[in-house]
C-alpha cells in the first residue's frame, strides 16, 4: 500500500529529519494568530488550527521581499543578485483552499512573457504538505469556486487528521522523494483509507455558505455601471483587511531604497491593494479608481470577472478570510447577494412584462 | 420605574427608545438619512447602515458590539451626503458617548457643521472586547454569541463559556467617563434622546500605570511587541473618524516621506507619528483596536496621550466645539519646559 501513516507525536522526528535540508515553514501561532512561520523548534507547530490569519501565500510571496540588493564601486553599479532563491522549501500543513492558491499565484506571476523569476523558482523549490479540512468554517466556501476541504491540488504529500495520527498520501514526484526519507512511517491499512474519505465526505456535507458563481460571473460582466455598486461601497471604511489578508491577491508596488551616504541600496516590492488611495494612481494626478465605489467594485470585478476571463478560473479560492476579516461586516456573502439581487429584479421584470 | 437587570434587557431598552427616536425624526423630516448601525452576519460584529425610510427603522440595532464610530462617515474623502437639488442633506448619527464627542469634536476643527446633524442619543453600556474573547476561544469557531445576567456566553461547536462583561469589555469602555454624548447648549436641537453635561472630567489614568511604570527599555520593548504583527492594513487609520487627512503622510509619494515596508522601523513610524496626531484630538472610542484584523491593542498609547493632554492643557477632547483643540492653539500661558532658559 503506498498510504503511509504518521503519528502525530512524531512530527519532531520529521522535523529534525528534514530540517538540514529545507527551510520548514509551518502553522505557529505569534500574538495570539496563527501564521507560517520559519520553524526553528518542532515545539513551536501549532498541530491544532483552523488555518492561519496571514495565508502561506507569504512564504513564497512575502509583504516585503527584496528583489535585489546594489553597492556602488567608484561610479559604478555593482548588482548583488540574491543566492537564497536555490534554498529548498517545506511548507507543512497547508489547507487545501490555500494549497490551490498557489495555483493561482503560478497564472499570475507565470502569466504569457512576464515570467517572476523571483516567486517561480521559490514555487519550484517549495515542497507543499497539504491537509484536510474536517471541520470547515461557516464561512468557509471552497466547494462553490471548485475545489473541496479534501483537495490535493497543488500539494505535493497529503494529510488527513485522523485523530492521534495523520495518513499520509503521496501525491508527485517532489513528495515521493520527501516521503521516501522517512523510512520509518509505518504502511496505512484499508480502514485508514476508507476513514479518510468518509472524513472527506462529511466535511463535504458540513458547508453552509453555498454560492453559484457562474451566475455570478455574468451578472458582473453586464453591471459594471449598476448603481449598487455605491450600495456595496456605503459602509466600507476602505482599509485593506480584506485584500491583505487573502492568500489569491497579488498586487506590489516596486520601490528603490536608496542609502546614499552608505553608496548602497535595495529593490524591493511590497504588497499593494486596490482598495489604498494611491493604487492605481497616475504620475499626471488622475486616478480611474478614485472613490470607495471604484475600488470595491475592482477587488470584486477582479476575483469573479477579470481572472476567469484572463485565466479560466475564479480568482478566489474560498477560504472566507474576508469575510471574518471586514472590520464593518461588510462581507462578501452579503455582496454576493446583492449582485444576485440584481438578476433576480430582472427575472422579476420580465415575468410581469 | 422597573429596575433593569442584565445586558439583553438593558440593550432592548436602548433600542426601542433609539427606534422611536429615529422613526419621529424620519416622519417629521427633521433629518434626510440616519446613521446606525444594523445586525452583523457574524457573531460578535454589527454592521454600519444609513437609512432614509421610516420602515428601515427596524432594522437599526443596539447591542454590546456597536464597535465602529460613526462619525467616520461624516468626514469621507469624497463628501457624501450631499444632494445635487437639496445641497447638503440633513444627517441622524446613532451616537454613543465616544461617536458624540467625536462629532463635537470634528466641528471645532470645522469638517462638520453640528447645524445639519441630529445626535441620537445612546446612554453606552459598552463594547466587548471582541479580539481578547477571539484569543482566548483559540482555534475553535464561535457560532453564536447571546448575554446572560451580565455574563456574554459564547458557544460553538462543543463548547461553551461566559465571559463577566464588566471584565472583558473594551479596556477604553471600562475606564469611559463621557457615556452618553455630551450636551451643547449653543445647539439646543442638536440633540434627541440621551445626552449630558460634564462639567470637567476627573480621571485618575490608573490604568495605564503598570506601563508607565516600565523602565524605557522595557517600554520600547512592549511597544514592539505589541506592534510586531501589523500588516499596516490601515484599518486603524480608515476606522478614526480623526483620520480624515486626504493624503496621509504615511502615503506621500512624491518624494515617499517614509518607508512602506512591514520591518521595524517602519512599523514604528507610521504608529508612532499617528499617535502624535492623535493628542488631543482621540476621543477614546477603540475603534482602532477593535477593527484591527491582528488584534493589536493600541489603547495604552491612546490612553498615555489623553492623560498628557489631561495634565498639561487640562483638556478632555469632543465637549465644545467652540474650544480649540491644544495643538490648533496657542496661549501665552502654555508649558514651554522643552525651551531651553533665557538667563
Amino acid at each position: 500500500m503506498d498510504e503511509k501513516l504518521l503519528k502525530k507525536s512524531d512530527i519532531s522526528k520529521l522535523f529534525n529529519e528534514v530540517k538540514d535540508e529545507y527551510n520548514f515553514y509551518a502553522p505557529k501561532k505569534v500574538r495570539g494568530n496563527i501564521s507560517f512561520e520559519l520553524i526553528s523548534d518542532a515545539k513551536e507547530i501549532e498541530l491544532d488550527y483552523l488555518n492561519s490569519k496571514v495565508p502561506p501565500k507569504d512564504v513564497l510571496f512575502p509583504q516585503k521581499e527584496t528583489i535585489f540588493e546594489y553597492h556602488y564601486e567608484g561610479k559604478d553599479v555593482i548588482i548583488d543578485e540574491r543566492k537564497d532563491l536555490e534554498d529548498k522549501l517545506l511548507i507543512f500543513g497547508v489547507r487545501p483552499c490555500d494549497a490551490y492558491s498557489f495555483k493561482l499565484l503560478e497564472d499570475f506571476f507565470a502569466f504569457g512573457e512576464f515570467q517572476d523569476d523571483v516567486f517561480l523558482k521559490k514555487r519550484e523549490n517549495a515542497t507543499i504538505i497539504g491537509i484536510g479540512c474536517n471541520e470547515p468554517r461557516q464561512s468557509c466556501f471552497c466547494t462553490s469556486v471548485g475545489g473541496h476541504p479534501y483537495q490535493k491540488e497543488s500539494t505535493d504529500v497529503f494529510l488527513s487528521d485522523l485523530g492521534d495520527y495523520y495518513l499520509v498520501e503521496t501525491i508527485t514526484e517532489k513528495g515521493k522523494d520527501l516521503v521516501k526519507k522517512l523510512s520509518w512511517l509505518t504502511d496505512a491499512k484499508k480502514g485508514d483509507v476508507e476513514k479518510s474519505k468518509a472524513l472527506a465526505k462529511q466535511a463535504e456535507e458540513s458547508f453552509t455558505t453555498k454560492f453559484n458563481f457562474d451566475l455570478v460571473t455574468k451578472v458582473l460582466d453586464e453591471n459594471f455601471e449598476n448603481p449598487v455598486w455605491e450600495e456595496i461601497a456605503e459602509s466600507c471604511i476602505g482599509c485593506s483587511s480584506c485584500t491583505f489578508l487573502c492568500p489569491t491577491c497579488t498586487c506590489f508596488d516596486v520601490i528603490d531604497e536608496n542609502d546614499e551616504y552608505n553608496h548602497r541600496g535595495r529593490r524591493i516590492r511590497i504588497w499593494d491593494t486596490c482598495q489604498s488611495c494611491l493604487y492605481t494612481l497616475e504620475t499626471s494626478g488622475h486616478n480611474p479608481r478614485p472613490e470607495k465605489i471604484q475600488r470595491c467594485r475592482n477587488r470584486i470585478m477582479h476575483k469573479f470577472s477579470y481572472y476567469p476571463s484572463n485565466y479560466d478560473r475564479l480568482g478566489c479560492v474560498g477560504c472566507g478570510r474576508c469575510i471574518v476579516a471586514c472590520p464593518v461586516n461588510n462581507e462578501l456573502r452579503l455582496i454576493i447577494d446583492k449582485i444576485l439581487e440584481i438578476e433576480q429584479k430582472e427575472e422579476g421584470e420580465k415575468a410581469n412584462a | 420605574m422597573v429596575m433593569i437587570v442584565g445586558l439583553e434587557e438593558e440593550n432592548k431598552e436602548i433600542e426601542s427608545n433609539m427606534r422611536e427616536l429615529a422613526r419621529g425624526l424620519l416622519k417629521e423630516k427633521k433629518v434626510d438619512v440616519i446613521i446606525g448601525y444594523k445586525k452583523g452576519t457574524l457573531p460578535m460584529m454589527s454592521q454600519p447602515i444609513i437609512i432614509d425610510k421610516e420602515e428601515d427603522v427596524d432594522k437599526l440595532l443596539w447591542n454590546n458590539t456597536c464597535y465602529v464610530n460613526l462619525a467616520k462617515y461624516l468626514v469621507p474623502r469624497v463628501a457624501k451626503f450631499v444632494d445635487p437639488e437639496k445641497g447638503n442633506l440633513k444627517v441622524g448619527v446613532v451616537a454613543k458617548g465616544c461617536v458624540g464627542r467625536a462629532l463635537i469634536h470634528l466641528a471645532s476643527e470645522n469638517r462638520i457643521n453640528l447645524d445639519e446633524i441630529t445626535i441620537i442619543g445612546i446612554p453606552c453600556n459598552g463594547v466587548i472586547n471582541r479580539q481578547r474573547i477571539e484569543m482566548e476561544i483559540g482555534e475553535k469557531e464561535i457560532l453564536e454569541v447571546t448575554a446572560s445576567g451580565n455574563n456574554i456566553v459564547v458557544k460553538g461547536k462543543n463548547f461553551e463559556k461566559e465571559f463577566p462583561f464588566d471584565e472583558y469589555m473594551n479596556e477604553l469602555c471600562k475606564q469611559c467617563k463621557i457615556r452618553s454624548p455630551p450636551l451643547v447648549s449653543k445647539f439646543p436641537d442638536l440633540h434627541v434622546g440621551a445626552c449630558e453635561e460634564y462639567a470637567s472630567i476627573v480621571d485618575e489614568f490608573d490604568d495605564i500605570a503598570e506601563f508607565e511604570a516600565k523602565s524605557p527599555e522595557e517600554k520600547w520593548a512592549y511597544i514592539q511587541d505589541a506592534l510586531s504583527v501589523c500588516t499596516r492594513c490601515y484599518a486603524c487609520r480608515e476606522a478614526c473618524p480623526m483620520c480624515y487627512c486626504n493624503l496621509c503622510f504615511v502615503d506621500q509619494n512624491k518624494p515617499i516621506w517614509f518607508g512602506k515596508t512591514t520591518d521595524m522601523p517602519d512599523i514604528i513610524v507610521y504608529h508612532l507619528i499617528r499617535a502624535m496626531h492623535m493628542a488631543g484630538r482621540c476621543v477614546a472610542c477603540g475603534a482602532c483596536s477593535l477593527v484591527c484584523p491582528m488584534g493589536i491593542d493600541l489603547n495604552f498609547i491612546n490612553r498615555k496621550l489623553e492623560k498628557i493632554v489631561k495634565q498639561r492643557f487640562d483638556f478632555t477632547s469632543g465637549l465644545d466645539p467652540d474650544t480649540l483643540p491644544p495643538m490648533t492653539d496657542f496661549k501665552m500661558e502654555d508649558a514651554e519646559e522643552f525651551m531651553l532658559e533665557e538667563d
